[in-house]
C-alpha cells in the first residue's frame, strides 16, 4: 500500500516541478539579456533532470535515469556552448 | 515500522526539494539582474535537485539504479557551477554592469 | 663596464640577458642558447639567471620552493660556465617574488620587467616550456604580457620532444598516469554496466585501455604522487560534508532573503586573491564558491577571483576564507590550512561594477 502511495507522491511532485518549470519560461521569454535566458534554461534543464528521476521511480521505469544522465550532460554542454558563443573570441572557461 | 519511517523520510525530502526549487524559481523571477539570479539558480542545483534525488535514491533502495542517481547528483554538482560561472563570465564580457542598491533598504549593511 | 672603445666585434657594449628558469626538460638548452647567442653579439656578456617563485616564503610550501630554486640556480650557473668556454661571462642569480604571491602571467611579467629595469637588461630569453610552480604552461600569456610591458624577449629555439610527450616525466610517472586513468575509467564503466556480466568486463577493459592510452596526459597535467594523490582523495571526501553544511547554511539564508516581500538584497562585486594554485585547486575553490548560494565566481583569471555576492552575510563568510582554508587542506594537508583570512592579509575588497 505504501508503494502505491509513494508512486503517487513522486508523480505529484513531478507535476509540481513541471509547474515550476513552466513558471521559469517567463524568464526565458522576458530576458532581457541572452545570459538571463540562458540561465533560466539551465535551471529548467536541472528541473527536467529531477522530473525525469521522479518519473523513473513513479512509473517504475529505471531506464529514465539513463535519459536523465544524458540530459544533464547535454544541459551542461548547451550552457557552455552558448555562453562561449556570446563572447566574441577567447575562452569562457 | 521501518517502512513507515522510510515513507515519511521520502515525503519530507521531496517536500524540501520542492521548497528549495520553488524559492529558486521565485528568485529567478524576482531578482534584479543576471548575476543575482545566478545565485539563486544554484539553489536548484544544490538543495533542490540534491534532496529530491536523495528521495529517489531512498525509494529505489539498494539496487543498481541507485548508483545512477548518486552519479547523476555528483554530475549536477560538478557541472552546474561551471555552467553558472560560464554564464556569469559571458555576462561580464558582454559588459553587463551589476545592479547595485542605490537606496538603502532596511538595515542590511553590516 | 660600458663601451670601452674596442673596435672589433659586432657590438661592444655589455649585453645583459635575463633568463627566467624553471625545472623543465628544455631549461638546459635554453641556458645554452642564451650564452651562445649572447656571445655572438658581444664579448662582454652578463647573464641574469632568475627563478620566479609563485608563492611567498611565509607559506608552508614556500620554504621548500626556495631550496629548489637555489639548487636550480647553482646548477644553471655551472651550465653557463660550461658553455662560455673561457669567454668572460658575468653571472648574476636571483630568486624573484619570494616576498609576494605571484598570481599569473601578468604578475610574472611585471616582476621580470621591474627586475629588467633595475638591472638595465637588454633582452629576455624565454624557455619555451617555461612553467613556474606546478601551474599549467603560461608561456603564451606571458609573452603577451611581456609585450605589453615593453620588454624585448626571445624564445630559445630548443629541440624538444614531440608535443604529446611534453608533460610526461620519467617512466614511473607515465605509468602512474596511465594506471590512474585506466582505473578511474574502468570503474566508471563498471558502475554504469553490469559487474556480474563477463562481457562488460571485457569491453570495459578495452574501452578503459583506449581511454588511458589516449587521454592520460590530458587528464593529469600535474605529476601524480603515489602517497599524496590518494591522500588528497581521502581529504576531498572529508571536504564534501563540510561543503554540504556550508551549502545548507547559505541556502537557508538566501531563501529567507528572497521570500521576504521587501527582498533586502545588497549585491556587491568583490575581489579575492585566493592562495591556491591554479588548475584543480582553483577549480575546486571557484566551484565551491559558486555552489554556495550568495556568492558567485564571475571571473577566475590567475587566482584573482572576482566574486559577486548577494547579501552581506555571504560576503563576510567569503572574506573569512573558510572555503579557501578547506581547499588548501584538501590539496596541501593540515599544516597549509592555517593561513590568515583574506581580510587579514588584505586580499579582499569590494569593487565597483566597472572593474569587471
Amino acid at each position: 500500500m505504501n508503494g502505491e502511495l509513494l508512486a503517487d507522491v513522486f508523480l505529484g511532485a513531478a507535476a509540481l516541478f513541471v509547474v515550476l518549470a513552466i513558471v521559469l519560461f517567463y524568464r526565458v521569454a522576458a530576458g532581457p539579456t541572452t545570459q538571463d535566458r540562458l540561465l533560466a534554461v539551465n535551471v529548467l534543464g536541472t528541473n527536467t533532470v529531477v522530473i525525469l528521476a521522479l518519473l523513473a521511480v513513479g512509473l517504475d521505469e529505471t531506464s529514465f535515469l539513463d535519459i536523465a544522465l544524458i540530459y544533464a550532460l547535454l544541459n551542461f554542454l548547451m550552457a557552455i556552448a552558448i555562453s562561449k558563443f556570446t563572447v566574441e573570441r577567447g575562452g569562457v572557461l | 515500522m521501518i517502512e513507515t519511517i522510510r515513507f515519511w523520510a521520502i515525503v519530507a525530502l521531496v517536500a524540501f526539494g520542492l521548497f528549495f526549487t520553488f524559492v529558486s524559481v521565485v528568485g529567478v523571477i524576482r531578482l534584479p539582474d543576471v548575476y543575482a539570479r545566478s545565485h539563486t539558480a544554484s539553489q536548484t542545483d544544490t538543495l533542490g535537485a540534491g534532496l529530491t534525488l536523495a528521495a529517489v535514491a531512498l525509494a529505489l533502495g539498494w539496487q543498481h539504479a541507485t548508483v545512477y542517481t548518486v552519479l547523476l547528483l555528483f554530475f549536477v554538482f560538478i557541472t552546474n557551477p561551471t555552467a553558472a560561472h560560464a554564464i556569469a563570465r559571458s555576462a561580464a564580457e558582454s559588459g553587463i554592469v551589476p545592479y547595485e542598491n542605490t537606496v538603502d533598504e532596511e538595515g542590511e549593511s553590516p | 663596464m660600458y663601451n670601452d672603445g674596442r673596435a672589433e666585434g659586432p657590438t661592444v657594449a655589455t649585453e645583459r640577458l635575463l633568463v627566467p628558469l624553471s625545472e623543465t626538460v628544455t631549461v638546459r638548452q635554453t641556458v645554452g642558447y642564451a650564452v651562445r647567442s649572447g656571445l655572438e653579439r658581444t664579448d662582454d656578456l652578463e647573464c641574469h639567471l632568475v627563478v620566479a617563485m609563485p608563492s611567498d616564503r611565509e607559506l608552508p610550501e614556500g620554504t621548500s620552493e626556495v631550496d629548489e630554486a637555489e639548487s636550480l640556480l647553482s646548477k644553471a650557473e655551472s651550465w653557463v660556465e660550461e658553455d662560455a668556454e673561457g669567454s668572460s661571462v658575468t653571472v648574476e642569480t636571483a630568486v624573484l617574488g619570494a616576498d609576494e604571491y605571484l598570481f599569473g602571467p601578468r604578475d610574472f611579467a611585471r616582476t621580470f620587467a621591474s627586475y629588467a629595469a633595475a638591472h638595465d637588461v637588454d633582452r629576455v630569453v624565454l624557455d619555451p616550456e617555461y612553467q613556474p610552480g606546478s601551474t599549467a604552461g603560461i608561456i603564451q600569456p606571458l609573452e603577451r604580457e611581456l609585450e605589453a610591458a615593453g620588454l624585448a624577449y626571445e624564445e630559445a629555439p630548443v629541440e624538444r620532444p614531440a608535443r604529446h610527450e611534453r608533460l610526461i616525466g620519467d617512466g614511473t610517472q607515465r605509468f602512474d598516469r596511465l594506471f590512474a586513468t585506466f582505473v578511474i575509467s574502468y570503474g566508471f564503466y563498471m558502475i554504469l554496466g553490469d559487474p556480474t556480466y563477463w562481457f562488460d568486463w571485457v569491453t570495459g577493459a578495452a574501452v578503459a585501455g583506449i581511454v588511458a592510452a589516449t587521454l592520460a596526459n590530458v587528464t593529469f597535467t600535474f605529476p601524480l604522487d603515489r602517497v599524496q594523490s590518494p591522500l588528497r582523495t581521502v581529504r576531498f571526501a572529508l571536504y564534501i560534508p563540510y561543503l554540504l553544511y556550508e551549502i545548507v547554511k547559505a541556502n537557508l539564508a538566501i531563501s529567507v532573503v528572497i521570500l521576504r516581500p521587501s527582498m533586502p538584497i545588497d549585491p556587491k562585486l568583490t575581489r579575492v586573491d585566493a592562495r591556491v594554485r591554479s588548475g584543480l585547486p582553483l577549480l575546486a575553490l571557484a566551484n565551491s564558491i559558486t555552489l554556495t548560494p550568495g556568492t558567485l565566481t564571475v571571473r577566475a583569471d590567475d587566482q584573482r577571483l572576482i566574486v559577486h555576492s548577494l547579501i552581506a552575510d555571504a560576503r563576510e563568510d567569503l572574506f573569512d576564507g573558510s572555503l579557501e582554508r578547506a581547499v588548501r587542506f584538501v590539496f596541501h594537508g593540515r599544516d597549509s590550512a592555517a593561513i590568515a583570512t583574506p581580510r587579514e592579509r588584505d586580499d579582499a575588497e569590494i569593487i565597483g561594477g566597472e572593474e569587471l
